[in-house]
């Protein structure tokens, strides 16, 4: 295969290199030093939130600049540019063409984010992930603001050149013995979550700019003073961010129709169904922004539009799910450390929509609203769903990129206590959203219920903390030192499921 | 009964009750009741999906006694 | 592999679908029905700034941190900031509504128990956001 890692080569070699595989490479080291820093702070905040108090952060700024960046960094520096390095090493490869149309800008998109993640760890703004004006404009202090502002604007572009990327890949380069329509999963996972991009990321770009400017002084579309709306910001922000949870989540869906039919020893259960759920829910995900917004004052009318709007997106992840229900049925299926995520990660996300389906029910967000509820609904979705299917995808992956087999034991003792860590977690942070704990707070009340959730999920947090600590050791130890894997069917599947795509494809061989 | 009990019944209620000085509705009870109703129904959901990939795992596990190789084994097409 | 959904995925859609719409169905009539302001609810306005509120009854008077009420008295907040986006939330009886400035934001509710009650900010304003409380006493009618 052709990721091996077997030849050492000089790390300049790597870096200055414009070949889809040494870019997804790169991607992936800087994700996964973005997800192990982003964790970390998270296990400091949970820490902090054990007793009420003060523990072990001193004041309340420094608590609400490391939320602030906890949640940028695993949103912008984890999850996305994880899925693009999975998107480059496989996309050129399923649609059976050499390299990424622009390899070049390839290279330039990558290395945007390394300046964009020194931007926003030097700053370590406060103003939450969502910079809400008038706070961001005319409270929060600078210069860590403007350096966000700026990380992100580098972000965007960044989004946007990659995007462009995978669509002209996808579209033009494909093999012309390939038609659309029969493309992997996979592949139309990057192509839907590129196209959404494409259209929604432009927004933000404006957003962020409308406030730097008004952080100048040089504008004041955000100022009710002169006539400007700070609710303009919003809807800006979440016409953006609704339709980006949803290229967050398509191409770990993406991960799971790779993983769930090889280990099930058949085929996906329908292709179709899987291409047209991702389509329709690119195109759905763009009516339901504003249901983030459902306390802003906003009319009854416009309320409901957005909630028949939200609703509208389930059946499309519905069908996913029915998807992969029926691709298990009548499988032999290998529970390997890749498959256990992957069914995991199905449960997970089912319960994520669950919750979901319950927060666009409008009057239940008077109960809901800003309270852990939330925190616990959207944590199902990037770590139950998408981090799940990022380590059962990164797992898989591994031979191919090194050559060697990861530790099966720890692989599976990794998901053990992440699943029992994230139920823990999550599901008890909707309880402690509906006893009515609001969310980005340093301290609470000395309510007894309070204290108890919060000590259960701190203790589950750090049970996430261990199976991360047992995945970071079991990859570095098992790239080094791993077992040779057998490159044909590392784990014994039988059959030669892996690379159909290889085998058609003249430009890839071992 | 379940589903009298979950829809009809709470929206004949609605459907007659109004506001007279003296009898307002409470906020906490109609929008709590809406919020377990839809538990309950979420619940039920979840029941089924869960415990049907709890069976599928468990019936589908190539260690099941019962397992059989899939009509794709060997093949090598997995796309089509 | 099949091209073709069996009928099985198209039942799965449809029970999803129905219960999509019986989820938009209640929650529309529910929140018909909470939004509708009685007539003779007292005003009461709500101010939220960084990090404190305050209130004005209909009669002037002014209160700061705290709030009193009579049980069993329709009253309706109208809500806003003078700085920044604070959400006004009265938890035990499900009041949120955000305090924006620039804008009234309008929101009711009837005291039906006595006590008192914790007031807190659901929207993220900054420094002493996690603290900015008040109570809120609901009088019985003497």
């Amino acid at each position: 295969m052709v990721l091996e890692l077997q030849k050492p080569r000089p790390i300049w070699q790597i870096m200055f290199s414009t070949h889809h595989t040494d870019i997804g490479l790169l991607y992936m080291i800087m994700s996964l030093a973005a997800l192990f820093m982003g964790g970390a702070l998270a296990l400091a905040i949970r820490l902090e939130l054990f007793f009420p108090g003060s523990q072990i952060i001193a004041d309340s700024m420094t608590f609400n600049r490391m939320f602030t960046v906890h949640g940028t960094t695993l949103i912008f520096l984890f999850i996305l540019p994880f899925a693009s390095s999975i998107g480059n090493y496989l996309v050129p490869i399923m649609i059976r063409y050499k390299d990424m149309a622009y390899p070049k800008l390839n290279a330039i998109a990558f290395w945007m984010i390394p300046p964009a993640f020194a931007l926003i760890w030097l700053g370590f703004a406060d103003f939450t992930w969502n910079a809400y004006a008038p706070y961001s404009v005319i409270s929060a202090p600078g210069p860590a603001a403007d350096m966000w502002i700026f990380g992100l604007k580098i972000l965007g572009v960044s989004a946007i050149l990659g995007a462009i990327n995978f669509i002209v890949t996808i579209l033009k380069c494909k093999h012309p013995d390939l038609p659309l329509s029969k493309a992997p999963l996979l592949a139309w996972s990057y192509l839907t979550s590129s196209l959404i991009i494409l259209v929604a990321m432009p927004t933000f770009a404006a957003a962020l700019l409308m406030l730097l400017t008004d952080r100048l002084a040089v504008s004041r579309f955000f100022d009710p003073a002169v006539g400007g709306d700070p609710i303009a910001y919003q809807h800006l922000f979440w016409f953006t961010f609704h339709p980006e949870v949803y290229v967050l989540v398509i191409p770990a869906i993406g991960f799971m129709y790779e993983i769930i039919p090889r280990f099930s020893r058949k085929p996906i259960y329908s292709h179709s169904s899987g291409v047209f759920a991702f389509v329709l829910l690119a195109i759905v995900g763009f009516a339901s922004w504003a249901h983030h917004m459902y306390a802003t004052g906003m009319s009854f009318t416009e309320k409901t539009v957005f909630m028949i709007g939200t609703l509208a997106a389930v059946p499309a992840s519905a069908m996913h799910v029915f998807n992969f229900l029926a691709t298990m049925w009548g499988g032999r299926i290998k529970f390997a450390t890749p498959m256990m995520w992957s069914v995991g990660g199905i449960a997970l996300f089912f319960s994520a929509g669950a919750g979901g389906v319950v927060n666009s029910a409008m009057p239940l967000d008077f109960i809901s609203h800003d309270s852990y509820w939330v925190v616990g609904h959207f944590h199902l979705f990037v770590m139950g769903t998408i981090a799940f299917g990022s380590f059962g995808f990164f797992y898989y992956i591994f031979p191919y990129i090194t050559g060697r087999m990861y530790n099966e034991k720890w692989g599976i003792v990794h998901f053990i206590l992440s699943f029992v860590g994230a139920v823990m977690v999550f599901f008890t942070q909707h309880v402690l959203g509906l006893y009515g704990m609001p969310r980005r707070v340093f301290d609470y009340p000395p309510i007894p219920e309070w204290i108890a959730m919060n000590q259960f999920i701190t203790v589950g947090a750090m049970l996430l903390g261990i199976g991360a600590a047992v995945f970071l050791v079991n990859m570095i130890y098992s790239s080094a030192k791993g077992k040779p894997a057998n490159m044909d069917d590392p784990w014994g599947l039988g059959g030669k499921y892996y690379y159909p795509y290889e085998a058609k494809n003249p430009h890839h061989s071992h | 009964m379940v589903l009298s009990i979950l829809i009809i019944l709470p929206s004949l209620q609605y459907a007659f009750a109004q506001d007279e000085p003296g009898e307002y509705m409470d906020r906490r009870v109609e929008i709590w009741n809406l919020f377990f109703r839809m538990m309950t129904v979420a619940f039920t959901i979840g029941a089924v999906v869960s415990g049907t990939l709890i069976w599928l795992v468990i019936r589908f596990r190539e260690s099941n006694p019962k397992a059989t190789p899939t009509k794709y084994e060997g093949t090598g097409e997995l796309d089509g | 592999m099949s091209s073709h959904s069996h009928w099985s995925e198209w039942i799965y859609i449809g029970v999803v679908v129905a219960l999509l719409v019986w989820v938009g169905a209640e929650a529309w009539n529910l929140e018909r029905l909470v939004e509708h302001v009685p007539e003779d609810a007292k005003v009461i306005k709500v101010t939220g700034q960084q990090w404190f509120w305050t209130f004005e009854h209909e009669d002037g008077t002014k209160e700061v941190g705290e709030l009193h009420v009579k049980k069993g008295v329709p009253y309706k907040f109208e809500v806003t900031s003078t700085d920044v986006i604070h959400s006004f939330n009265i938890h035990d009886y499900v009041v949120l509504m955000d305090a924006v400035p620039g804008r009234i934001n309008t929101v009711w509710f009837v005291p039906f128990d006595a006590g008192e009650f914790d007031i807190q900010c659901r929207e993220y304003c900054g420094l002493i956001h996690y603290n900015m409380r008040g109570t809120l006493y609901v009088e019985d009618d003497a």
